[in-house]
């Protein structure tokens, strides 16, 4: 999954340096500046999204995204009132996305924390006391890995009925052994470092060991590994979402939208490129500053 | 006294088997708990009761969970899957009849993204932050960043709207023609390939370059006299390769849920289709067919995976062959 988009820059460890709080004279502080426009960029990206999708909607001139009338249907882009048309029942594009942008990102974290607490760990308790607690657990998350995920997926949204919870809960099975994987392998490295064997034999109990001692130190590949996967959950809530599992009709999602528009899209191109290219814009920040922020902590 | 090779084997099959076991019966288990059985949706809503109770009986649905997942799994382990509720046609010639295209449509996708890999990432590793090596990121950034059925429908719009180079949609039979059947396939493989290729040469572009900065023998090789080219071909490429042999062998398990999204949008009769199928009609014999065959093929490309490592790779061989 997105755990893998390796890189190894050469001058991470000079841009690291430079990140550093140092005695400040003006020029060093712009040299950091142009060296982090790698974290910089992205995150206005990001930020800029953000806030359309959640702030946007609640201060602008943004009609609503369903109930449509039909007499409005089809309108061009740049319409006055609808920036990019409507759609062949009337609704207004822009504020679909706006709309569908907010579930996405609201599902995508949602997933990514349960993964992180969750997956979190159990990664870290199987990776600290190892043994046959370590082989059950492991053996648990194989089965789930090895199981189809669109098959959970579909059963949930069948059996419990499509909507934004039971998106969340199918996407779940994705990231809860893949955290769990990434903090074990960290756990296991930690447990043979002195600091860890220190605090043991100074009779610190176990949970405070996992508490303050191992999660502090796998956070950050965790967090690192969250929004590297966002932009993966993001794509698989719409794929959801395009089979109709995800978030209901007519309330918006970029997959879904994406998906009417295939229909017509010789005729009609912009029903599908327009989510196709939020989509893309937002994964994109994710992966970027994901990856920016994965060789920081790797250089460190 | 038996080899540290033939003792992974052992190994790894005996973790395969619960591994395996546990999936069917979470299969069983999830199908099970849907809503309607095979008899309600064959019948449709305006079944009489008593036409449901003749069909339940005739397919055991009325028998206990328990028994029922374990006489499956009692015929499973001789090869015997049963039959499909809706057609009565076997599992097994099902699984016979829609493997080979989603096989076909992974290999074609394999194959072309890993041909394009090996000279990408060597030309980007060749000169780190040069021109080409930018170039290549920011493709891959790119490829990362798009959604596959995004990518699908952009080159259908393009190449079969537009162009009208390649079919949209459908499958030709390699029996029927040669090449309309990898036309049919194009379209499909690049939209699977295109993603794969850009991770792949990321992955690829980084293990080299790390082999170039920190090993010795690469050191070796120049001190010796080798070209840069020869250094990075010669030397460095065949051991980063396997790094990136473990990614592709560990990643088929997600390249399969791919599948199944792209077979639908190209109308392609692949595994996909008929897991779609089967779930929808609650033909719990046919899913579980279905899952199984995956989840054997994810199981063994892990372990064949591990056997190349460590075949391949003397250190692990002698090193840590029993973890």
């Amino acid at each position: 999954m997105g755990a893998q988009l390796p890189e190894a820059e050469p001058q991470v460890a000079t841009s690291a340096l430079t990140l550093a709080p140092t005695a400040g004279e003006p020029i060093e502080r712009r040299r950091g500046l142009l060296h982090s426009l790698d974290v910089v960029i992205p995150g206005a990206m990001l930020g800029f999204l953000l806030f359309l999708f959640f702030v946007w909607p609640l201060i602008g001139p943004v009609g609503k995204p369903t109930g449509g009338n039909i007499l409005n249907a089809n309108i061009e882009p740049f319409s006055s009132g609808h920036l990019f048309g409507t759609d062949p029942v009337g609704n207004d594009i822009w504020s679909r996305i706006l709309y569908g942008g907010r579930s996405s990102i609201e599902i995508a974290l949602a997933v990514q924390l349960i993964g992180l607490v969750l997956g979190g760990a159990v990664g870290a308790f199987a990776g600290y006391w190892g043994g046959a607690l370590d082989l059950v657990l492991m053996r648990v998350l194989d089965v789930l890995i090895a199981f189809p995920a669109l098959v959970i997926a579909l059963a949930i949204a069948q059996s419990l009925g499509p909507s934004e919870f039971h998106t969340i809960l199918a996407l779940s099975f994705f990231s809860v052994p893949a955290f769990a994987r990434i903090s074990r392998a960290g756990t296991l490295q930690l447990r043979e470092r002195t600091f860890i064997l220190a605090s043991r034999l100074s009779g610190t109990s176990s949970p405070r060991v996992l508490l303050r001692h191992v999660a502090p130190n796998i956070l950050p590949q965790l967090v690192t590994f969250g929004l590297l996967g966002m932009g993966v959950i993001i794509i698989l809530e719409g794929a959801l979402s395009f089979f109709g599992l995800g978030i209901p009709p007519p309330n918006p999602s970029w997959g879904n939208m994406i998906f009417d528009g295939q229909g017509i899209l010789s005729a009609e191109p912009r029903l599908v490129l327009v989510p196709s290219a939020f989509l893309f814009v937002t994964v994109l920040s994710f992966n970027l500053l994901g990856d920016a922020l994965r060789s920081r902590w790797s250089a460190l | 006294m038996r080899s540290p090779t033939a003792r992974l084997i052992v190994n790894r099959v005996a973790t395969a088997i619960p591994v395996l076991w546990g999936v069917t019966f979470l299969t069983f288990l999830v199908v099970n708990r849907l809503p309607g059985d095979a008899a309600q949706q064959l019948l449709g809503i305006n079944a009489s009761q008593q036409q449901l109770q003749e069909l339940r009986d005739k397919l055991n649905l009325d028998q206990p969970f328990l028994t029922r997942y374990f006489d499956w799994l009692g015929h499973a382990v001789t090869g015997d899957l049963g039959r499909s509720f809706a057609s009565d046609q076997s599992v097994t010639s099902i699984l016979s009849e829609r493997l080979p295209v989603t096989f076909e449509l992974l290999a074609y996708a394999l194959i072309v993204s890993l041909v394009f890999t090996v000279p990408v990432a060597l030309l980007a590793a060749r000169k780190p932050n040069g021109i080409v090596d930018r170039i290549t990121m920011a493709t891959s950034m790119v490829g990362l960043s798009v959604a596959n059925y995004v990518l699908a429908l952009l080159l259908v719009y393009v190449f079969a709207v537009k162009l009208e180079w390649l079919p949209a949609i459908g499958y030709v039979n390699p029996s029927d023609g040669i090449w309309p059947f990898i036309k049919s396939l194009t379209l499909p493989a690049i939209s699977i390939g295109f993603p794969l290729f850009c991770f792949y040469t990321r992955l690829l572009r980084a293990d080299i370059l790390e082999q170039m900065q920190g090993e010795d023998y690469v050191v070796t090789a120049k001190a010796k006299g080798a070209g840069p080219w020869r250094v990075l071909a010669r030397h460095a490429l065949p051991n980063s390769l396997f790094g990136l042999l473990t990614v592709v062998g560990l990643n088929i398990g997600t390249l399969i849920g791919v599948t199944v999204i792209i077979e639908s949008i190209f109308s392609l009769p692949g595994i996909g289709g008929a897991l779609l199928e089967a779930i929808n009609n609650r033909d719990i014999l046919v899913v579980q067919g279905i899952v199984l065959v995956l989840a054997v093929i994810v199981v063994l490309a892990n372990l064949i995976t591990d056997l190349l490592y460590s075949v391949l790779d003397p250190r692990i061989r002698y090193g840590r062959a029993a973890s």
